[in-house]
């Protein structure tokens, strides 16, 4: 008995080690590194090495529960200011967009795989929702910065996208299970809806506040306080589907109050967040991957792939469009949106519910859905950067790579921060630091001097030194490699720096700009303010005749710190797709067809 | 719009001493009164006004003032090449070593912009610049800065 737990453990353990590990050949190769851990499990499973440990209700226990630790990681991470920014649309994606979707993936379903039309929508909710894990990788990890308008709408909106389809799943394989119909369905379907989102809300306003209570209020020992949080989201989670609401949009909401309070022990929190987030995203992926038997997929694989090309070319496109279209979103923004619809754990988690309700042909919701989001991961996952880059999405670096480590003190309005001096940056070429920001300590070849024992700073020093977080990016600036400037930036950025203050009478006088009477008296930022309507976003551009201005820079509380001008207009916001037409658009369209009607 | 319709070689200075941004100013104003027959005071003035707007120093130890006035009867660029780097309050606070100006008249509009985008374009290009610092006559600079696009690819 011993001897089996023992080798229980090592098979365990030594799959997470492997996945670990396979994370280097995902950097090296590019590869989603997600789609590498489920290649992993699927390799350690039944058909492959042999492993078999799970059967479908102990994947589905593991794979719901690393699900709410994910999402309430995810909640934590997002910024309220962030999440106002996109709560909108983002929800309209995460409902109009949810159903859109599974109605249209029902279509294939149901032709290719000759489902009957209630298994079909089952099918099309089960990949409605986009993987919050899989998202949120690529945009923190993939070491690429995309523009904050489309970046916190994606956040935001793998967020709270699984709760509906995870609802929406249930539903239509309750109702399959029970066999119930009639008129009344509609209604109990809206009323289930409400309630259960309901109870998740205030359940998940509640559960934060309880949980950033506890864990400033008690004097708990700062080590525990992390797993505190977490046992009481996993409480709150389980406790809220008990009574009857979305534990998964209860712990996410949870994780967004939590997470934007004022904590005690900040870091260790955050610290703990990152490393169990991920240890529950390879348990999520191994075990799904664990249960996968590809000689399976034989039989489906060209219904299944035709089912992945509908979802990633039609289905998504054609729902993030619709319930983009009341926002004010770019043609090329809700193009990235649409491709970067990854699916993932959630899916494949979903497909198992099926075989749990014991419907008939419950194992090929999962064949396909597993499929599917190999697809997604692959072709999506991969193409991300350039196609961000294509859409005018990136915001290219203005500085080469900085070697920072960031330090909170409570209570403090200073961080302690560290630089590590580059050789070709502005500092070691002999820059001053500016009198603000006098290093604390420097260490040097193992030894750690005061900043007057220190002297002269040379490469390879480790800087500290207390400064205020707003001005962080001001010495990054100092201490980074120098970057080229290329052609793209200089689309992106524009060919001068302008002064947010200077007013834009000067402005106009100075290139002949048509200025509106109006705006005459404003300064630049407030004018840009003005025009852009909504918040400013870094590359963010407004066209005044001949050239564009364009918001280089926001300072920590987000008023516009740099501008820049661009003397001929820039390419980066043309729409580069001929879809998409936004509503205004699709109006002019028809007024000049009706026009040329009459005619 | 080409860089050889702005500049002439007799604009082009090998190799300007100053120390200071003011004085790269004062001492290009004067060369750009010599060749437009203004007075080196307005040039100098109108370069100011523009930099209140926010530097020229572009970066990467480039600088582009510019400017319009309302005598001047077409658009006229200069270029100097500093013996030694300055500080120009550039956004990348590096020093600045290539200065190209830009006088424009006060009726040049969409010409003026054009020739700016097209100069910034040029100066962008690394290699042009690595090699506009590694010459010092102005027959060379002139000719590495008026070589079309066409022939720098071959």
């Amino acid at each position: 008995m011993v001897e089996s737990m023992h080798f229980a453990v090592l098979v365990l353990a030594g799959l997470v080690t492997v996945s670990i590990f396979s994370s280097l050949l995902s950097f090296r190769i590019g590869a989603p590194l997600l789609l590498v851990f489920l290649a992993v499990g699927m390799a350690a499973g039944g058909e492959g090495l042999g492993v078999k440990f799970f059967d479908v209700h102990t994947a589905y226990l593991i794979g719901s529960t690393a699900l709410a630790v994910v999402l309430f990681d995810s909640g934590f991470h997002t910024s309220i200011r962030v999440f106002r920014l996109a709560a909108l649309p983002a929800v309209s994606l995460a409902t109009i967009g949810v159903v859109v979707t599974a109605g249209v993936v029902a279509l294939p379903a149901h032709w290719l795989l000759h489902m009957d039309w209630a298994p079909s929508l089952l099918m099309g909710a089960i990949l409605a929702s986009t993987d919050a894990a899989a998202v949120f990788f690529l945009l923190r990890v993939g070491n690429i910065t995309i523009r904050e308008r489309v970046r916190s709408l994606l956040e935001v909106e793998s967020g709270c996208n699984d709760p509906m389809a995870i609802f929406l799943t249930m539903a239509v394989a309750g109702f399959l299970a029970s066999g119930r119909g009639g008129p009344g369905l509609g209604v109990a379907f809206t009323f289930d809806l409400v309630r259960q989102f309901g109870i998740a809300l205030i359940a998940g306003l509640a559960g934060g506040a309880v949980i950033v209570q506890a864990v400033n209020r008690l004097g708990i020992e700062r080590s525990l306080l992390p797993v505190l949080s977490l046992a009481l989201a996993l409480t709150l989670f389980s406790s809220v589907s008990l009574i009857g609401g979305s534990g998964f949009l209860a712990v996410y909401v949870a994780g967004l109050v939590a997470g934007n309070a004022k904590l005690a022990a900040p870091d260790t929190m955050r610290r703990f967040q990152d490393a169990v987030s991920w240890l529950a995203q390879i348990a999520m992926f191994l075990s799904l991957g664990l249960l996968a038997k590809p000689s399976e997929f034989v039989a489906i694989l060209p219904a299944a792939l035709a089912v992945a090309g509908v979802l990633i070319l039609i289905a998504r496109p054609l729902a993030v469009w619709l319930a983009l279209l009341p926002y004010r979103v770019s043609s090329n923004e809700t193009a990235l949106v649409a491709w970067v619809g990854l699916r993932g754990a959630v899916s494949i988690l979903l497909s198992i519910v099926p075989m749990l309700s014991n419907l008939e042909g419950g194992r090929v919701y999962f064949d396909v859905a597993f499929v599917a989001v190999l697809v997604s991961l692959a072709v999506q996952g991969w193409t991300i950067r350039p196609v961000a880059r294509w859409l005018g999405q990136i915001v290219p670096r203005r500085i080469g790579p900085v070697e920072r480590v960031e330090l909170e003190i409570p209570g403090a309005r200073h961080e302690l921060v560290a630089w590590r001096i580059v050789p070709d940056s502005l500092v070691a070429r002999g820059h001053r630091l500016p009198r603000w920001a006098e290093p604390s300590l420097v260490i040097r070849e193992d030894r750690s001097l005061l900043a007057h024992a220190a002297g002269v700073l040379r490469p390879g020093d480790l800087v500290w030194l207390f400064a205020r977080p707003d001005r962080i990016g001001h010495l990054d600036r100092l201490f980074a490699s120098s970057a080229p400037a290329a052609e793209a930036d200089r689309q992106f950025f524009g060919d001068f720096p302008i002064d947010p203050k200077a007013p834009m009478e000067v402005m106009a006088s100075a290139y002949g700009l048509p200025v509106p009477e109006d705006a005459r008296l404003l300064t630049v930022a407030e004018f840009l303010r003005s025009a852009l309507n909504g918040p400013p976003g870094v590359g963010d551009r407004v066209p005044l005749g001949e050239v564009e201005l364009i918001v280089r820079a926001l300072d920590y509380d987000d008023t516009i710190a740099e501008v820049g001008l661009a003397a001929e207009p820039t390419r980066i916001d043309a729409p580069r797709l001929p879809l998409f037409p936004s509503g205004k658009d699709m109006k002019a369209r028809l007024a000049r067809w009706v026009g040329t009607g009459r005619r | 719009m080409e860089i050889a319709d702005l500049i002439t070689p007799a604009a082009v200075i090998p190799n300007l001493r100053a120390t200071s941004k003011k004085q790269a100013l004062q001492e290009m104003a004067k060369r750009a009164a010599e060749l437009t027959g203004l007075q080196e005071r307005g040039v100098f003035d109108v370069l100011l006004e523009r930099e209140r707007l926010g530097t020229t120093g572009v970066g990467n130890g480039i600088a582009i003032p510019h400017g319009k006035l309302a005598s001047l009867d077409r658009l006229y660029g200069l270029f100097a090449r500093l013996e030694r780097p300055i500080g120009f309050e550039s956004i990348d606070e590096q020093p600045v070593d290539l200065i190209f100006l830009l006088l424009a008249p006060e009726s040049a509009g969409a010409d003026h912009l054009k020739a700016l985008a097209r100069v910034s374009r040029l100066l962008r290009d690394k290699g042009v610049c690595e090699k506009l610092r590694g010459s010092d006559s102005a027959d060379a600079l002139y000719a590495l800065l008026t070589e079309s696009p066409a022939s720098r690819a071959a």
